[in-house]
C-alpha cells in the first residue's frame, strides 16, 4: 500500500525532475531530449496504469505531502474521476512522442517544456487543493506558451503572446475566485471546502464562483473568450498541437468539473440563482458558435481548433445539466466526452500534422485526393471525424448519448435540442474534409513530391521507395507517425464499446457526488 | 430465446469480406469472388435459422452475455433473429447474391474506377442492413442505421464529380438528420420514458413495449413526440415526403447501388424501422389509444398523421414520376411512392393491411430490383438514360425489356405479379375498417392507375414505337393524348459516342430514310458540343435548387462518353435475348423477374407471406384466421392488454 501511496507525488515530480535532464545532458549530447521524454512518459503511463488499477479495484489513493494534515497541508487525490484524465494525459503524451521523433520539433529545450507541460497537467488532475490547482494551471500554461512560441514565424510569437495575456488573465480570475472562497471559509483543501462552503458567507462564495467560471471559460476556450485558442493551435509546431489540443483545455475542463462537483457540490450550486442557466448558455452558445466558425475555416488545423470550442461547449453544457437537473448521467457524459474528445483531437491533429509534414498541405482544399496517397492516414482521420460527429460505435457517440440522456431526463429541452443538432453541425465541417479526401481528385500540381506519395502503411513499396531515395534524404514520415494515428482511430472505436464500462468505473464517484 | 452466434455471424460475414475484398484489390476476379462468397454465406446463415424461427424460436446474441461488455450503462448491444428480423435479412441477403453478379457485370461493362472501394462499401452496406434487421433494441438499430448511412455515402459519391459530391452531401445531410438527430432523440426519449415507470429498456417486444405503454399513460405528450421523432427518423430513409428528395439525387450512384440499396436495403431499412416502431415499440394498441387532440377535428389516432403523409407521398411521388424523362429518376420517384405503400399499410394498423405492408417489402424489392437492373443493362449496353430516347429499344434488348414489363406490372399491382398480393391485402384491410379509411383505399387505387400511367409509356415506346416515329415524352409535358412527333430524334439526339458496334451501320442506311441529312446534323451538333436535352427544355426535371449541372447529363459515371444515348446513328440492332448483354447481368435480371412472378403466383409457397402472417399473429396475439373476424376497435383494445 505504501508504494502505491507514493505514486501520485511521483507522477508529478518525476516529469519535473526529468525536465531538467534534456538541458543538463544537452551540454554533452545533441539528441537526448526525445529519449528522456520517451522514457519518462512511458514510465508515467505505467505508473498511471498501476495507480488506476488500485483506484478502480481497491479504493482511492490519497497522499498528504509532507504528512501535514489536510487543513493546511496539500493533498494529492487519485479517484475515479481524476484517474481517467491521468490515463488520458500519460497515454497521449507517450503517443505524441511517436510522432515527434521524426516529425519534430527536435531541440532539447522542446522536450523540457514538453515534460513540464505533462507535469502541470498531471498536477491539475491529481491535486486536492484549490490553490495548488492554480499553481499547476500556471505551470502547464507557461509550458504551453513556450511550446506555442516555438512554432515557425512571427505568427507563432503573436499567438503565444495572445495566449499568454488571456491565459494569465484567466488564471488570475481563478485566483481571485479562490481568494474569495478562502476569505469565506479559511481553507483551501477541496474536501474541507465542500464541508465549509454551505455554512459560509453566500455573497463571498458567489463572487468566488463568478470569477472562477469566467476564468475557466477562458481556459476551456468558450465563446466569446476562445480567441486565444485557434491561433495557438494553428501556429504551434505541428508536433505540439496534438498534445495541447488533446490535453490543455481538457485538463482545465476537468478542473472546472472538479470545482463544481467536489468543491461547491451540486446541491449548493443548484441553489445559486441563475447559475445553471448561465453555465448552460455558455455551453450551448459555444457549441453553435464554435461549429459555425469551424465550417468557414479554410485551414484544417484552425477548423479543428474551432471544433474544440464547440466540443468543449458540449462538456460545459453537460456540467450545466449536472447542476440544473442534478443529473448523474450528464456527469458521466461530461467525463466520457472529455476523455473521448481528447483522444479524437489528438488523433486528428496528428493526422493533420502528418499530412502537413509530407505534402505541406494545410488547407481543406489541399487535402484533395489524400485517400489515394495515404490510405491509412485518410482512413484513420475519417474514422476519427465520424467518431467526432457522434456516429456509433465511436467514443464521441458514447459521450453524446449520456449528455443527451441527462438533458432529456432533466427535461431541459432546448439543451437537448442543441445536443442533438450538434451532430449535424459537426457533420457540416467533418463532411467537408471527408469529401475532399475521398471524392475530390487531387490537382495535378500536388503531385510535385513523388517520393512520399508512394509510402504509406509500411508495405513493400515503402522499403523500395526509401531505398531509391537513398540514405541521405530521410522519409519525413515514419511508420511510427502513421501507426500512432491508426492507433488513435482504433482506440476511438474500441472505446465506443466501453460506454458501460466507463460508467461502471465512475459509479462510486458519481454516487458520492450525489450522495 | 436461444443464445446463438448466428445473428452476429450473419452481420459480420460481409464485414470480413470487406477485408478480403480490399486485400485482393489487384485481382478483380478474386475480389468479386469474395463478394459472391460472402453473399452466399450470409444467405446460408440466414436460411439456416429460418426453419427454427418459423417454429417460434428466437435466436439471440448479446454483447453483454457473450463478453460481459456493457455497451452503454443499462443497455445491451444485442442481435435477435425473430420473424420480423429474419424477414428483412432473408430478403436483403437473397437479393445480394444476384446483385453481386450483376454489379460485377455492370462495373466491368462500364470500366468504372475505384471498383474495390465500391465492392467493399457494398459489402459493408449489407452488413449494416442485416444488422438493422437483427437489432434487438432501439439503440442497436440506431448503431446500424448510422453505419448504413455512413457506408452508402461512398457509393453515392462514387463518381467523384461535382454532381456526385452534391448528391453525397445531400445524402449525408438527410440521413444523418434522420438518424443522428430524429432517431437518436426518439431513442433517448423512449429510454427516459420507460425509466419513469421502472427499469429503463429499449428492447423490442412484439405488440409493443409494456413499460412504454405504462409510461405513455403518465406522459402522453412526450410519448407522442417520441413516436413522431422515431417515425421521422426512419421516414428519412423510407423517403416519406418532405424528406424524400435525397433519393432521386442518390441515383447518380452506379445502378447496382440504386437497385439493391436505394430500392431494397437502405430505403427498406427505413420502412423496416417504421415497422419495428409501430409493431414492436409502441404496438398498434398503444398507437390507437394515444389520441392526438387536433383543434377543429377532435381526437385522432397517432397513426392517422402518418397515414396521411404516406398517402400524400404515394400520390404526389407518382405524379412527379410521370414528369421524369430520366429512367432512373422515374424509378426513384416510383420507389418513393412504393415505400409509402408500406408505411401506409403499417400505419393503418389493421392486421390485413400490416400483412400487406410487410409482404410489399419483398414484393416491391423483387419488382423494383428488376426494373433497376434493366435500366442499368440498358445503360451499359446502349448508354441510354432517357425514356424519350428509348423508342424501339425492345428490338435491341428484348429480354431486358420483357423483364422490365414484368417489374412494371408488379409496381402497378397487376396480377399475377407479387405487387398485387400485397395491395390486395391492404385494400381489404382498409375496407374492413371502413369510415375514413376508404380514403386511404382510394389513394391506393388511384396510385395503381398512376403507376400504369408512368410505366406503360416506357414499355410502349420500347416495343410499339420506332426510332423515327414516336411520341414525345414524358407524356405529361405535352398536350393530353400525346404529341405525334418526337423532339428526341428530330435533330438534337445525342450523337453516338463511339460504341464499338458501329460496324453494322450499313444495313440500316435504307431504313433510316433521309439519314444523310440527319447524320450531318448530328455531326454538326457534336462539333458544337451544343446539345439540348429533355431536361434542358423542361427544367422541372432538374429539381435541385440551383443545380443546373445536376441531372442535366449523364448520371452514371462513364466519364469519357457522357453525352451519348438514344439509338445509334441508324437504328437499334435486332438482337436475340441471349446476345443482348453479358450473362452476368442477364441472369440476375431473369432470376429476379421470375422471383417477382413466383411471389405473385404462389405467395403461400414463398416463405415471405407466411413470415408476415406469423409476425402479425405475434403482434396481435391470436391466429391469423381469427383476426379477420374480430372487429377493428375490439382488436385494438384487446391487443393493448
Amino acid at each position: 500500500m505504501s508504494s502505491i501511496d507514493l505514486l501520485p507525488p511521483l507522477l508529478i515530480a518525476a516529469p519535473i525532475l526529468a525536465a531538467t535532464l534534456p538541458i543538463a545532458l544537452g551540454l554533452w549530447f545533441d539528441r537526448t531530449g526525445w529519449s528522456v521524454a520517451a522514457a519518462t512518459t512511458s514510465g508515467l503511463f505505467v505508473g498511471a496504469v498501476a495507480l488506476a488499477n488500485e483506484v478502480y479495484t481497491g479504493e482511492n489513493v490519497i497522499h498528504r505531502l509532507g504528512g501535514y494534515p489536510r487543513e493546511y497541508g496539500i493533498e494529492l487525490v487519485a479517484d475515479e474521476f481524476s484517474m481517467l484524465i491521468v490515463l488520458l494525459v500519460t497515454a497521449v503524451a507517450t503517443g505524441v512522442l511517436a510522432y515527434t521523433r521524426r516529425g519534430g520539433p527536435r531541440g532539447n529545450t522542446f522536450y523540457t517544456a514538453y515534460l513540464l507541460l505533462v507535469a502541470g497537467l498531471l498536477g491539475i488532475s491529481l491535486t486536492g487543493d484549490v490553490f495548488n490547482l492554480f499553481v499547476f494551471l500556471e505551470i502547464s500554461s507557461i509550458a504551453t506558451y513556450a511550446l506555442v512560441a516555438s512554432g515557425d514565424g512571427p505568427e507563432a510569437a503573436v499567438a503565444a503572446l495572445k495566449y499568454l495575456i488571456l491565459g494569465t488573465v484567466a488564471a488570475s480570475m481563478y485566483l481571485i475566485g479562490v481568494a474569495f472562497v478562502f476569505m469565506a471559509t479559511g481553507t483551501l483543501n477541496m474536501v474541507e471546502l465542500a464541508a465549509a462552503i454551505p455554512e459560509a458567507n453566500a455573497t463571498l462564495i458567489r463572487a468566488g464562483i463568478g470569477f472562477m467560471i469566467v476564468g475557466f471559460a477562458v481556459k476551456v476556450a468558450q465563446w466569446p473568450l476562445h480567441t486565444w485558442q485557434p491561433s495557438a493551435y494553428h501556429r504551434a509546431p505541428d508536433g505540439v498541437t496534438p498534445l495541447i489540443a488533446a490535453l490543455v483545455s481538457t485538463a482545465s475542463a476537468y478542473a472546472f468539473g472538479r470545482i463544481i462537483v467536489t468543491v461547491f457540490g451540486v446541491d449548493y450550486l443548484a441553489a445559486v440563482p441563475n447559475l445553471a442557466p448561465i453555465v448552460l448558455t455558455i455551453g450551448c452558445v459555444s457549441v453553435l458558435a464554435g461549429t459555425v466558425l469551424a465550417v468557414i475555416q479554410t485551414d484544417v488545423k484552425r477548423m479543428l481548433a474551432y471544433s474544440s470550442v464547440s466540443q468543449f461547449g458540449l462538456v460545459i453544457a453537460a456540467y450545466g445539466v449536472v447542476v440544473a437537473g442534478e443529473s448523474e448521467t450528464a456527469l458521466v457524459g461530461a467525463v466520457v466526452h472529455l476523455v473521448g474528445h481528447g483522444l479524437l483531437k489528438a488523433g486528428l491533429f496528428l493526422g493533420a500534422a502528418l499530412v502537413a509534414t509530407s505534402y505541406g498541405a494545410r488547407t481543406v482544399d489541399e487535402y484533395a485526393g489524400l485517400a489515394k496517397r495515404r490510405p491509412f492516414v485518410a482512413g484513420s482521420m475519417a474514422v476519427l471525424l465520424f467518431a467526432l460527429v457522434g456516429v456509433p460505435p465511436g467514443v464521441g457517440f458514447v459521450g453524446k448519448w449520456y449528455i443527451a440522456l441527462g438533458a432529456v431526463e432533466s427535461q431541459l429541452w432546448p439543451v437537448a435540442a442543441v445536443i442533438f443538432l450538434s451532430t449535424m453541425l459537426t457533420l457540416a465541417y467533418a463532411a467537408r474534409l471527408l469529401e475532399k479526401m475521398y471524392f475530390t481528385p487531387s490537382a495535378p500540381a500536388d503531385a510535385s513530391r513523388p517520393g512520399p506519395a508512394a509510402t504509406d502503411g509500411g508495405t513493400a513499396d515503402t522499403d523500395a521507395a526509401a531505398a531509391i531515395r537513398g540514405a541521405g534524404a530521410a522519409d519525413p514520415v515514419s511508420i511510427g507517425m502513421i501507426a500512432v494515428v491508426v492507433v488513435a482511430a482504433v482506440a476511438a472505436v474500441a472505446l465506443g464499446f466501453a460506454g458501460g464500462t466507463i460508467a461502471d468505473l465512475l459509479e462510486p464517484f458519481v454516487t458520492e457526488v450525489f450522495n | 430465446m436461444v443464445a446463438d452466434i448466428r445473428p452476429l455471424a450473419a452481420v459480420l460475414v460481409s464485414a470480413v469480406a470487406i477485408v478480403l475484398i480490399v486485400a485482393s484489390h489487384r485481382r478483380p476476379n478474386l475480389r468479386e469472388g469474395w463478394s459472391v462468397l460472402a453473399a452466399l454465406a450470409k444467405f446460408g446463415i440466414v436460411v439456416s435459422m429460418l426453419p427454427a424461427v418459423m417454429d417460434g424460436t428466437v435466436f439471440r446474441w448479446s454483447l453483454a452475455d457473450s463478453t460481459g461488455i456493457e455497451f452503454l450503462a443499462g443497455l445491451d448491444f444485442a442481435l435477435r433473429a425473430d420473424p420480423l428480423g429474419i424477414f428483412f435479412a432473408l430478403l436483403a441477403s437473397f437479393l445480394w447474391i444476384f446483385t453481386s453478379f450483376y454489379a460485377a457485370g455492370y462495373m466491368r461493362g462500364l470500366d468504372e474506377h475505384s471498383q474495390t472501394r465500391f465492392f467493399a462499401s457494398f459489402a459493408a452496406s449489407l452488413s449494416a442492413a442485416v444488422g438493422i434487421a437483427f437489432a434487438a433494441n432501439l439503440v442497436t438499430i440506431f448503431v446500424f442505421y448510422e453505419l448504413l448511412s455512413l457506408v452508402t455515402y461512398p457509393l453515392v459519391a462514387h463518381n467523384e464529380d461535382s454532381e456526385a459530391r452534391i448528391a453525397g452531401r445531400k445524402y449525408l445531410t438527410y440521413t444523418f438528420f434522420g438518424g443522428g438527430v430524429f432517431l437518436l432523440a426518439g431513442t433517448v426519449m423512449i429510454y427516459w420514458l420507460t425509466s419513469l415507470v421502472g427499469e429503463p429498456t429499449l428492447a423490442f417486444e412484439a405488440g409493443g413495449m409494456e413499460a412504454l405503454a405504462a409510461a405513455a399513460q403518465a406522459e402522453p405528450v412526450y410519448a407522442q413526440a417520441a413516436f413522431f421523432l422515431l417515425i421521422a427518423g426512419f421516414g428519412v430513409k423510407a423517403a416519406l415526403m418532405p424528406l424524400h428528395s435525397w433519393l432521386a439525387d442518390a441515383m447518380v450512384a452506379p445502378t447496382p447501388v440504386s437497385g439493391l440499396l436505394h430500392a431494397v436495403a437502405v430505403v427498406k431499412s427505413g420502412a423496416f424501422g417504421i415497422a419495428r416502431v409501430i409493431l414492436e415499440v409502441y404496438g398498434p394498441g398503444l398507437i390507437y389509444d394515444l389520441p392526438l387532440d387536433v383543434p377543429g377535428i377532435g381526437e385522432v389516432g397517432l397513426n392517422i398523421p402518418v397515414a396521411i403523409v404516406a398517402a400524400f407521398t404515394l400520390t404526389a411521388a407518382s405524379i412527379i414520376a410521370m414528369r421524369k424523362d430520366h429512367l432512373k429518376r422515374r424509378l426513384a420517384y416510383s420507389t418513393t411512392a412504393q415505400l409509402s405503400y408500406i408505411v401506409l399499410g403499417l400505419s393503418l394498423l389493421h392486421p390485413y393491411t400490416v400483412v400487406g405492408a410487410l409482404f410489399h417489402i419483398p414484393a416491391h424489392a423483387f419488382a423494383k430490383l428488376t426494373l433497376f437492373f434493366c435500366a442499368g443493362a440498358i445503360h451499359v449496353e446502349t448508354h441510354t438514360d432517357y425514356i424519350s430516347e428509348m423508342a424501339g429499344i425492345g428490338k435491341r434488348m428484348p429480354l431486358t425489356m420483357a423483364a422490365f414489363t414484368i417489374g412494371a406490372a408488379g409496381m402497378a399491382g397487376l396480377p399475377p405479379i407479387a405487387g398485387f398480393v400485397s395491395k390486395f391485402y391492404m385494400l381489404i384491410g382498409s375496407a374492413d375498417v371502413g369510415g375514413s379509411y376508404w380514403l386511404f383505399a382510394g389513394a391506393l387505387l388511384l396510385s395503381a392507375v398512376l403507376n400504369v400511367g408512368y410505366f406503360w409509356p416506357v414499355v410502349y415506346t420500347a416495343f410499339f414505337e420506332s426510332e423515327d416515329d414516336h411520341d414525345a415524352k414524358p407524356l405529361l409535358e405535352f398536350p393530353a393524348g400525346g404529341l405525334g412527333q418526337s423532339y428526341a430524334t428530330e435533330d438534337d439526339v445525342a450523337a453516338d459516342g463511339g460504341r464499338p458496334t458501329d460496324g453494322e451501320a450499313d444495313q440500316a442506311d435504307a431504313a433510316a430514310g433521309d439519314g444523310d441529312t440527319a447524320e450531318s446534323d448530328r455531326v454538326a451538333a457534336a462539333d458544337d458540343g451544343d446539345y439540348e436535352y429533355a431536361v434542358d427544355e423542361h427544367p422541372s426535371d432538374a429539381d435541385v435548387p440551383g443545380g443546373e449541372q445536376v441531372s442535366a447529363v449523364d448520371h452514371h459515371g462513364d466519364h469519357d462518353d457522357h453525352l451519348t444515348g438514344g439509338p445509334p446513328a441508324d437504328i437499334w440492332q435486332r438482337r436475340s435475348p441471349f446476345t443482348e448483354s453479358t450473362w452476368l447481368m442477364l441472369a440476375p435480371i431473369a432470376v429476379i423477374a421470375t422471383g417477382a412472378v413466383v411471389l405473385g403466383v404462389g405467395p403461400d409457397y414463398a416463405v415471405f407471406l407466411e413470415l408476415a402472417t406469423r409476425i402479425v399473429e405475434e403482434v396481435f396475439g391470436m391466429p391469423f384466421e381469427e383476426l379477420g373476424t374480430v372487429p377493428f376497435d375490439e382488436l385494438m383494445t384487446e391487443v393493448n392488454e
